[in-house]
């Protein structure tokens, strides 16, 4: 990643406070290069080319040298005082510093104009894996998901999926979407009469009729309740009704019942996919009915099955599984499904007994019955044929009908009026397929699925009207279309005028389905994905259960969205006296408050719970560490560039590892570790600005627990010593601060970096909200939102309205 | 069973190399014959890749548990395999086993990311993961217009999975994942399927032409009204296009050329990974059918992968523990050389199984079998777990094009796999003077 990740923030100021425009005013060679030889070329020339950079070869060609960020970086530098460094031999004069910036701010702002107006910004893009399926699913009314065949979309380099310019059209992107769009259309419309309704219910699980047989010395699957459906339709919706009731003593978390759909009994990796979970709340006796869908397309059905002596299997099952509030499977011992025996440790140790049936009162949960419908069909046809295909044209003519039929759906699917001039190839199309198809109906399924592989209906493309103002704003707040109602106040032109736009924008925020922009936003801006880039060694903890994965990512998700729905200030992404949890969470962080089930809810946090804002939350430890150690060097990277949006320089290349088991580095801490490393010269011009930042939150170990004693490993295992180090997490910044551990470093973001953090997030929401990277020409708009934001009290839904009403977002209808 | 893709006009075909009567377009049989057919310079030339994830026993010399290592002793000529490797004995003539070779590229990359760059040797573009073309697709472009399907991308999980930890080994021209195939059925349809079985298929393929024309035309008015950057992106956007049109060009072509006749009863298309042996048995099956009948000469097969796969508990057929991952990690502690020596062995069967089917069955006039003209590369990139490293590697097949077998290649950690990539490619007439990193063809080999 090059630092094109721009830093602004002193450049912008001096732009504010009147920057000089003439750059032929300062001639390079004379006044601007002798400076660069006498004071920079020693570091940065021939000899060393320290950070890979030269200024005797440079070009000071901003618009056709390929140059530019390197100069950018170094006004940066200057004027933070970095550069040259304090020990250097050679220092600026003031004159000399001032000759220089003056002509590096003029050519940085005479690039930014020339680039503004050279038209070089991708502005239009293709709708993302995740926006595809939404709108799919919303332009054609069917649950299911359209983006599993398609290929991952790259990310940009300020970790976004939605970057125009990253965004990638290939031949198997194009044979995917046709691909997609005919299955799509197959389920959609449909033919001949209403099919016949399967339908099976059950009081009592079957699990005693299944196998026993283990399979590849796995444990069988011991759900708690499975119905096994011999027959069942391969396709259309589901509907699974169950009829349960949980018995909670006083104390004990709430239960959730797991429903899984799958396809082979008896063996422990049933091909099953999860239909969805509940928390079942003991009220009163009466058993409660969940009720869950699906599309039997998305399941598992691996057909005929042999396996031991079970040869003709041909069903589909259903399961529940039963999992406590800790996210343990529940497990009855007592019932006559009793668990298997616990695998014994080692090979000819003693078969563990089977635990004896509890004493104690625990949750249960009771089954009534669970019944299973498919397909389950309000209304034949369904409501996506008739969107489709309606009834009241059929008494047209069959090309008037196709218009019609056409009309209504293309311009739903390009998101704006369509003109004639537009539907009339569709048309074509369809007058030329007709005649070889065997239908009217399988004719138009092609021509719908034409609409489907456009151009205009798979890009997001800026038509400099109210229309592209609508569909920003709702794939940026709902990762989708526009619905009616915003579609409507596009065509009424109504999005120009502020109030009423603020006022849709916040109709929008106030959606649910702007949990889109509360997930989505999260797990780019702060990489969660990067959790399940990690994998926990369980030999280092063998405690800790995977599923913690997602619900760390679910707690920062839930932590931004509350900050977003209940408008509370960003600063408390930094720090803050509550996070959203669930039980297991709670449980893993050790909470003094634990919430009674796995839903997630705001639990309110005591100092002996050392967290608090996204620094405390496993989602960026976890993340950032190597699935054994806290990894001090990735979280400080993390904390540079996405809260600080001044990433370091990428490492040079065939840097190796810290390898603990080095001599010189077994026995010692992390922390030693680093420091033996930072002594190397090579090494410390770098480290030093970064490690600290790591440092600071030593008492974090990988998978996000507090601890207060310092691990030391050799031969990458834990060391056996018996009185380890207590944890040190006293650092200093190369400036002099120092930092004592986590609150520390807390207090001076907070404190002295606010504006660092205010600007970072506001450059991070517009590469978002505008789908492209920033450039030198945005930076007026970035500085605006950016004090407005602060004096507003770092409120993100003021933020999001003033970034809708902007320049950077309006700029079709303002600069065309 | 009832058999959906069974027509009734084709005629049985049942493995006779020569009477493979292959499905050539015409423009085809007048290159095909303006080359002398001889010492089978006509043959068709294939190649299958095979990689599976987490690496394999490497335990020393003098370690008791040896004779679990992956790797023989000896070395050359003179060489011994072990217990892992011993299905391939018989067919050991037409099999070199190298150490030592890795991708010096992705040395730096995280143990459990290198499956991605298995067969493209280059590191994945930091924050892009950006990869770039697979060695299999760089062959596809030169061979794969001579058959059906230009190649054949198989996993054992389909899709392509997330970056770093993908489900597929093929990497299209711009580095792009190439969606893998995963149910046997499925790809049996893939590549038998495409007959006039299904009308409605032909209506559509015929269609298809029509709606990207369509498209294309769109996408040019669009693109006028668009800035300079955009325009970029709409060109992309129709340069991608108008390759789907090709391809589907090609695919009408072939519609009208009947597929061979093959016999399906005896594989097990219903088999799933949660039934390891049945399934690995029809996937290589399906393999070799693909060759045998000549419907595609290119395939990759990415057996498990660095991530969430439904291969991870194949171990536990053999009453192992049932997680891969851990089993690899093992390998160094007592006992578990024998444990991942054991399963690598089992793979090594299905091997061998697969490569004993292509030699069994005789191809052209002069003796030779399907083998001879086929490359297979077999193998981790990993050496232990998450070492990118000393990568366990086998190259079967190829002696009709020129390739010596029977020797234990040793090679310093320096020297690229890459360079066997060109031997491979020079092998198959593909004129290449390096591929990534490279520093030139691999020695020994010919």
């Amino acid at each position: 990643m090059n630092s094109s990740s721009i830093k602004w923030l002193i450049l912008c100021l001096l732009l504010a406070n009147g920057a000089p425009e003439n750059v032929a005013a300062i001639d390079f060679e004379k006044e601007i290069e002798p400076i660069l030889q006498r004071v920079c070329v020693d570091c940065h020339g021939p000899e060393k080319q320290k950070a890979d950079i030269r200024f005797d070869t440079i070009s000071p060609d901003f618009l056709k040298g390929g140059s530019v960020d390197t100069w950018h970086d170094a006004l940066n530098q200057i004027n933070l005082g970095e550069m040259p460094p304090a020990k250097a031999k050679h220092q600026l004069t003031a004159g000399e510093r001032e000759v220089l910036t003056e002509w590096l701010n003029a050519s940085l702002n005479a690039f930014a104009t020339a680039k503004r107006n050279a038209g070089g910004r991708v502005t239009s893009r293709r709708l993302t894996r995740y926006e595809y399926a939404n709108t799919m699913r919303d332009l054609l009314g069917i649950e299911y998901d359209f983006s599993r065949e398609l290929p991952p979309e790259p990310t940009s380099p300020e970790g976004f999926l939605n970057n125009g310019r990253t965004l990638e059209m290939s031949p198997t992107q194009i044979e995917t979407y046709l691909a997609v769009a005919r299955q799509a259309l197959d389920i959609a419309i449909v033919t001949g009469a209403k099919p016949e309704v399967f339908s099976a219910e059950a009081s009592q699980s079957a699990t005693g009729r299944l196998p026993k047989k283990k399979d590849g010395g796995a444990i069988p699957v011991n759900p708690e309740f499975v119905l096994d459906i011999p027959d069942f339709p391969r396709t259309g919706e589901f509907e699974i009704k169950v009829a349960a009731s949980a018995k909670v003593p006083d104390g004990h978390g709430y239960p959730k019942m797991e429903v899984w759909l799958g396809c082979v009994p008896g063996i422990i990796h049933v091909p099953r996919k999860l239909v969805g979970e509940v928390i079942v709340k003991p009220l009163e006796d009466q058993p409660q009915t969940y009720t869950f869908r699906g599309r039997m397309e998305d399941f598992p059905q691996a057909g005929k099955i042999r396996f031991g002596k079970n040869v003709d299997f041909n069903g589909v099952i259903v399961m529940l599984d039963f999992v406590d509030a800790e996210g343990k499977e529940l497990r009855y011992p007592h019932k006559r499904y009793a668990s298997p025996l616990p695998k014994p440790k080692k090979k000819g140790a003693p078969v563990p007994k089977l635990p004896s049936p509890p004493t104690k009162p625990f949750p249960d949960i009771e089954i009534a019955s669970v019944q299973f419908v498919a397909p389950s069909l309000a209304s034949w046809p369904p409501p996506s044929h008739l969107a489709l295909l309606n009834p009241e044209h059929t008494k047209l003519p069959e090309s008037e009908r196709a218009r019609a039929d056409l009309e209504s759906f293309i311009g739903r699917a390009f998101r704006r009026p369509v003109s004639n001039s537009e539907i009339d190839p569709h048309l074509q199309l369809f007058a030329k397929i007709r005649p070889k198809s065997d239908s009217y109906t399988e004719a138009m399924k092609e021509t719908f699925a034409s609409v489907l592989v456009s151009p205009r209906f798979l890009h997001l493309i800026d038509t400099r009207d109210d229309f592209a103002i609508a569909e920003r704003l709702s794939y940026l707040l709902w990762s989708t279309a526009p619905d009616e109602k915003l579609h409507a106040l596009a065509k009424q032109k109504k999005l120009r005028d502020p109030d009423s736009l603020s006022k849709e924008t916040a109709r929008l925020m106030d959606d649910d389905r702007c949990s889109e922009f509360i997930n989505r936003f999260a797990d780019q801006w702060f990489d969660l994905d990067a959790l399940n880039r990690v994998a926990v060694n369980p030999e280092f903890f063998p405690e800790f259960d995977n599923k913690l994965k997602t619900a760390m990512q679910t707690e920062t998700r839930e932590v931004f969205g509350e900050i977003l729905r209940g408008d509370l200030s960003c600063l408390e992404l930094i720090d803050s006296n509550w996070t959203m949890a669930n039980r297991a969470l709670a449980t893993h962080y050790g909470l003094v408050n634990r919430p009674r089930s796995a839903e997630f809810e705001r639990v309110a946090l005591t100092t002996e719970d050392q967290r608090g804002g996204i620094l405390g939350q496993g989602a960026f430890l976890l993340s950032n560490s190597n699935g054994e150690s806290s990894h001090p060097i990735k979280r400080a990277v993390w904390i540079l560039d996405r809260l600080l949006d001044s990433p370091p320089a990428p490492p040079p290349p065939d840097v190796p590892e810290l390898d603990p088991e080095q001599a010189d580095l077994t026995g010692l801490t992390l922390k030693d570790q680093l420091a033996a490393h930072r002594e190397k010269e090579s090494c410390r011009s770098c480290h030093e600005n970064i490690d600290p930042w790591g440092i600071a939150l030593e008492n974090y170990d990988a998978t996000g627990l507090f601890r207060t004693v310092a691990p030391i490993r050799s031969g990458g295992k834990k060391s056996k010593v018996h009185s380890p180090p207590a944890l040190d997490p006293l650092t200093e910044l190369p400036d002099g601060k120092k930092l004592k551990g986590a609150d520390d470093l807390k207090n001076f973001l907070l404190n002295e970096k606010r504006q660092h953090f205010a600007r970072s997030l506001v450059k991070r929401l517009a590469t978002y909200a505008l789908g492209r990277s920033l450039d030198l020409g945005d930076r007026e708009t970035i500085e605006e939102l950016t004090e407005n934001f602060e004096s507003n009290g770092f409120r993100l839904r003021g933020l999001i309205v003033d970034l809708v009403k902007s320049d950077l977002f309006q700029h079709s209808l303002t600069r065309s | 069973m009832k058999k959906p893709w069974n027509i009734n006009r084709r005629t049985l075909l049942r493995g006779a190399g020569a009477s493979l009567a292959l499905p050539w377009l015409e423009g085809m049989i007048s290159t095909a014959s303006a080359s002398p057919i001889s010492a089978g310079s006509g043959l068709p030339k294939r190649l299958c890749c095979v990689m599976f994830p987490f690496g394999v026993a490497v335990p020393s010399d003098k370690d008791p548990a040896r004779q679990w290592g992956w790797f023989p002793t000896g070395e050359g000529k003179d060489y011994q395999l072990t217990n892992v490797l011993q299905p391939l004995q018989p067919l050991m003539d037409d099999v070199s086993i190298f150490s030592g070779l890795s991708h010096p590229r992705c040395r730096t990359m995280n143990g459990h990311d290198t499956g991605d760059t298995f067969l493209t040797a280059n590191n994945l573009e930091q924050g892009t993961y950006r990869n770039t073309i697979s060695l299999d697709q760089y062959v596809a472009k030169e061979l794969g217009e001579k058959t059906r399907l230009s190649s054949l991308t198989l996993s054992t999980d389909g899709g392509v999975g997330p970056r770093t930890r993908t489900t597929t080994l093929s990497y299209s021209e711009k580095g792009q994942p190439i969606p893998a195939l995963e149910s046997p059925k499925l790809i049996f349809q893939r590549l038998f399927g495409q007959d006039d079985a299904s009308k409605n298929n032909r209506a559509r393929l015929e269609n298809s032409g029509s709606i990207l024309d369509l498209v294309l035309d769109q996408s040019k008015s669009l693109k006028r009204n668009l800035g300079k950057a955009d325009q970029m992106k709409m060109e992309e956007f129709e340069t991608s296009v108008r390759d789907v049109e090709q391809r589907v060009d090609r695919a009408q072509e072939w519609l009208n050329i009947p597929l061979p006749e093959v016999d399906a009863s005896s594989i097990a298309l219903d088999a799933n990974p949660e039934a390891p042996e049945e399934y690995l048995t029809a996937m290589y099956d399906l393999l070799f059918l693909a060759y045998q009948t000549d419907i595609t000469r290119i395939s990759s097969f990415q057996l498990g992968s660095y991530g969430p796969s439904r291969a991870r508990t194949f171990p536990g057929i053999l009453g192992l523990d049932p997680d891969w991952h851990g089993l690899a990690h093992k390998a160094g502690k007592k006992g578990g050389a024998e444990n991942i020596g054991k399963f690598d062995q089992f793979m090594a069967g299905h091997l061998a199984r697969f490569l004993q089917r292509l030699k069994d069955t005789p191809e052209g006039d002069s003796g030779s079998n399907l083998l001879d003209s086929t490359l297979v590369l077999y193998g981790s990139s990993n050496s232990k777990t998450h070492q990118n490293v000393n990568y366990p590697l086998l190259l079967a097949g190829g002696k009709e094009l020129g390739l010596k077998h029977n020797h234990f290649l040793k090679f310093d950690s320096k020297t690229p796999m890459s360079n066997l990539f060109v031997t491979m490619l020079q092998a198959m007439n593909i004129e290449t003077e390096s591929f990534v990193d490279s520093t030139g063809p691999l020695n020994g080999l010919s």
